[in-house]
Formats: structure tokens, sequence, C-alpha cells
């Protein structure tokens, strides 16, 4: 049995984020804490252990979950993935995430990425295959998934 | 008309014609024994004048067109010829020099140069403004499928929460088989616009996303999948019934084909097929399992869904006993599109 992630939840739409939290509870991990704008991102991260915290682009103050995913990069408690419906709104070197889940994903897909995730953190790299609507960096690309 | 004598200092005028003093407004014995440059006047191009300073150093031939002076002030445009004439010896006697007045041609050249640079600001403003309205558009794409997929994903997160709370088996069911439905159109979603071009989709990378989730959701390993995809590029507006379509039958095939057999497993494998013969797109999806022998009529819902989708695609849809199992053959018409000219 892998230990199970401490995730932190960045997002402003509230319905996505509840159903989030119970997805990530009902795969045996637990929810650290919620933001919706890039602020109370910040104060989260310095106050809460995370293992992964996943970032929408777009938060109540505007598209600053580029910054977010950048100032966890720099205390570097923890690792993102982007999750969001605007993919092409990602600068090319990902801000130091991992990588991306697409808006929208299916229930499935989540179950599959927080598995893959789950491994990749803690024992990477994934065994699992990449699941559909999940996009890495190029940087973790050659280490998670490199072409054999 | 005029001739100039090079042999004496600073290459006087020694004759004019008639036609050179009423073009030049001056009297005869005002010019002869005088320089040309006094033809000159602020206004006249430099460089054409060492043109001709050239020339005649060099005692060859030239031709330019001149801005001159009159003896009143005003100018007109010269097309000007001056050749050196030599006697046998090849000594140098004089310069010839003919004048043509060629106003109303420079100004109808400058009237054509006017009117050039005119149109092409004219285009380039033009230009300007349809690449700042394409930029809005595009921004308000963005914008648009934003929300669309945002919105997806809040009515499966709604159907998903309303689920939890729910006891009665049949009606979890049914909430299950309409987000299989809204999570087909998400996929959809997510891999529309992907490209550049927003008005084509690759039909072979969505059912590969597909099929991979629905047969990992099911957690049914034991039940394979084989794919066979040729890219394939269908219209943006074609992408939601056939991905609707696709997704009723590999649920069917997944929820009704695989009964437990008499040796107690269900193994089983599921084909998807896609390929497109000349103008033609097919859709094959295929399972080995109990076939359709004994299903009941076409009142359900999921065929009549896919019946209404084939009519609105103009695809002809087949189902044929694959003995094990069933084969649902589709064929639609499909213009003929490279992958890859997907800019
Ligand atoms: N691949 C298949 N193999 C065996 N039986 C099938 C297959 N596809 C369809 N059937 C039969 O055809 C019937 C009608 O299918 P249909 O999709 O209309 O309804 P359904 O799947 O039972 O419910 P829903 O309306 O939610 O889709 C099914 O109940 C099943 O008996
Ligand atoms: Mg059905």
């Amino acid at each position: 049995m892998i230990e199970p992630l401490k995730v932190l939840i960045v997002e402003d739409e509230a319905l996505l984020a509840m159903e989030l939290e119970s997805l990530v509870e009902e795969a045996g991990h637990s929810v650290v804490g919620w933001a919706t704008s890039s602020a109370e991102a910040k104060a989260m991260v310095d106050s809460t252990e995370a293992d992964i915290a996943f970032v929408d682009i777009h938060l109540t103050d505007g598209p600053t979950g580029v910054d977010v995913a950048e100032y966890i990069g720099e205390k570097k408690n923890s690792m993102v993935v982007f999750m969001t419906a605007n993919p092409k709104r990602i600068p090319d070197h990902f801000a130091g995430a991992i990588g991306v889940i697409a808006k929208p994903y299916t229930m499935n897909g989540l179950i599959c990425a927080l598995r893959y995730l789950q491994e990749g953190v803690r024992r990477p790299p994934p065994k699992s295959v990449l699941p559909a609507g999940f996009t890495l960096s190029p940087a973790f690309e050659t280490v998670w998934a490199p072409v054999p | 008309m005029i001739i100039t004598d090079p042999r004496q200092p600073d290459n006087p005028i020694v004759f004019v014609n008639d036609a050179f003093l009423r073009l030049s407004g001056y009297e005869r014995q005002e010019v002869l024994g005088k320089n040309c440059r006094f033809l000159q006047g602020p206004k006249t191009d430099k460089a054409t004048v060492d043109q001709l300073r050239e020339a005649i150093a060099e005692k060859v031939d030239v031709s330019v067109d001149i801005l001159n002076y009159r003896k009143d002030g005003s100018t007109f445009w010269n097309a000007l010829y001056i050749s050196p004439v030599s006697n046998d010896r090849g000594e140098l006697l004089f310069f010839f020099a003919s004048q043509l007045d060629v106003s109303d041609r420079k100004r109808s050249e400058h009237r054509i140069t006017a009117d050039k640079d005119r149109f092409e600001k004219a285009v380039k403003e033009r230009t300007r403004e349809l690449e700042a309205a394409l930029e809005a558009q595009t921004t308000l794409l963005h914008e648009v499928d934003h929300r669309v997929k945002n919105n997806l994903q809040m009515i499966s997160s709604l159907i998903v929460m309303q689920s939890r709370t729910i006891k009665d088996a049949a009606t979890r069911k049914s909430l299950a088989t309409m987000l299989e439905r809204i999570e087909a159109l998400s996929t959809v979603h997510r891999r529309l616009y992907q490209s550049k071009d927003v008005s084509r989709f690759d039909v072979a990378d969505f059912a590969r996303d597909l099929v991979t989730d629905l047969l990992t959701a099911s957690g049914r390993s034991e039940i394979k999948s084989t794919l066979d995809l040729e890219p394939i590029v269908i219209s943006a507006e074609k992408a939601t019934p056939v991905a609707l379509m696709v997704n009723e039958l590999v649920t069917n095939a997944l929820k009704h084909a695989f009964k437990e057999k008499p040796d107690g497993t269900t193994a089983g494998r599921i084909g998807i097929k896609m390929s497109q013969p000349d103008g033609h797109f097919n859709i094959e999806v295929s399972d080995d399992g109990v076939g359709m022998a004994d299903a009941s009529g076409d009142a359900s819902f999921g065929m009549r869904l896919i019946k209404s989708l084939a009519r609105q695609l103009h695809a002809d849809i087949e189902w044929r006993d694959a003995g094990p199992g069933t084969k649902v053959v589709i064929s639609m018409p499909n213009e003929p599109q490279q992958k890859g000219n997907v800019s």
C-alpha cells in the first residue's frame, strides 16, 4: 500500500472544488485546503503541508494560477498539477509543474490521474499509463515517461 | 535642340533652335555662349545632374528626365537626350542635346505613384482592422470555449454529487449512464480546438481517449480492446454526434455483450475500427460476446439515440451477427480531409 497524498485545491469554482474534494477523499487521499484566489493560495502554501497542489489557471483574482505555481515552486514543499479548461495559457516551461489535467476531465480520468500521481510522487516514476486528458510538462516527460 | 562646344571653356551653347527658345522662354542672345546649367533650379534632382555631368566627362550619350526652369521661373519636365559628336579622327567636336517637354507624362506618373501609395495605405489599414477583428474573435472563441468546458465539468460534478446521495440502485445506474453520455461530450470538447483549425476534429485520437476511459471506468480488466484507427479528420459539427454514437455502441457492448460464460468467465474483446475509403468515413464497433439474438425490440432509449444520430449524420448503420458477438457497421459520407493540414 502506497502512502496516500495530501492535496491542496486551488480552484475558484466551488462546485468543482467540492466534487474534486470528494473524489480525492474517496480515493483514500486527504485534502489539506481549498483556496479560490492567488493570495489565499499563497497563504495556504505557507501554512500547510501538501504533496500535490491542483491549481486552476483562472482564479477569482484573474489568470493568476501560473503565479501560484511559481510561488509553490520557490517554496519547494509540494508539486503542482494544473487543472484548467485553458491549457494554452500555461507557459512552455510549465512553471515547474508536473503537467496539466485538461478540463473537462472524466471522473475515471481523474481517478486514474490520482493513482498516477500517487505513484509518481511516492515511487517515481509512475507505473500506470498516463491517463487520457493528462499532459506531462516537458521536464517531467523526460523523467516519468522517457521515450524508450 | 541645343549644340554645345566642349572645346571652349565651360562647354558653352553654340547653337539653339526656335523650338528650344519656345520651350524655355529665352531669347537666342540670352543663351548663346552660356553653359546649360542655367536651366536647373532648386528642385532639380542633384543625382540626375551628376549623371549628366558624368556622361559628358566620359563623352558618352545619356538620356534622363530632368526638372528644368523656364525664364519666367516655371518648371517643366524635360526628357533630355545628349550625345557626343566626334570627327573621323575620334576628336570630340560637339555635344548634341534634344529636349522634349514631358510634364504631362510626369504628372500622370506622379498620380499613379500617389494612387498606389494611397491604395497600399488603405490595404494596410484594412488588414490591420481585419487582424484586430480576428484577434477579438479568437479571444471570444477562447472565452466561450473556456466556459463550455467549465460548464460541462460542472454538469458532471452535479450528477456525481447527486448520485452519491441516492440509495436506489436503479436510479444510480441511470445517473451513471447519463454521466457517461455527458462525459462523451466532455471528451469531445477537451479535444476540440486543440489544433489551431477550430473547424476540424481528429476522431481517431478522440476514440482512443473514449474507449480507454470507458474500459478502465468499467473496472473490467478482463475485457480487452483492439483499436484499428486511421488518422481521420472530420468537421467539428460532426464530432458530437459521432462521439455520442460511438459512446452508445461501446457502452452497449460493455453492458450487454459479456454475460458470464458457462466456464464462469466474462472475458471478451471489443474492437473499434475507423477507416476512410474514398469519400466515406466508416466506423466498426465489434464485440465477441453473446450477440443480439435475444435483444428486445428497438423501443429502448439507447437504440433510438443511435438511430437518430445516424440520421443526423446521413449515416448507414447496420447490426451484423458476428458469430460470436455483434458487429455494428456505420458508414457516412465525409469530404476527404488530409490530417496534418490542420495548421
Ligand atoms: N453489443 C451488444 N451485445 C448484446 N446485446 C446488445 C448489444 N447492444 C445492444 N444489445 C441489446 O440491445 C438492447 C437495447 O440497447 P439500448 O442501448 O437501446 O438499451 P440499453 O443499453 O439497455 O439502455 P440505454 O437506453 O440506457 O442505452 C439492450 O438491452 C441489449 O439487450
Ligand atoms: Mg445502451
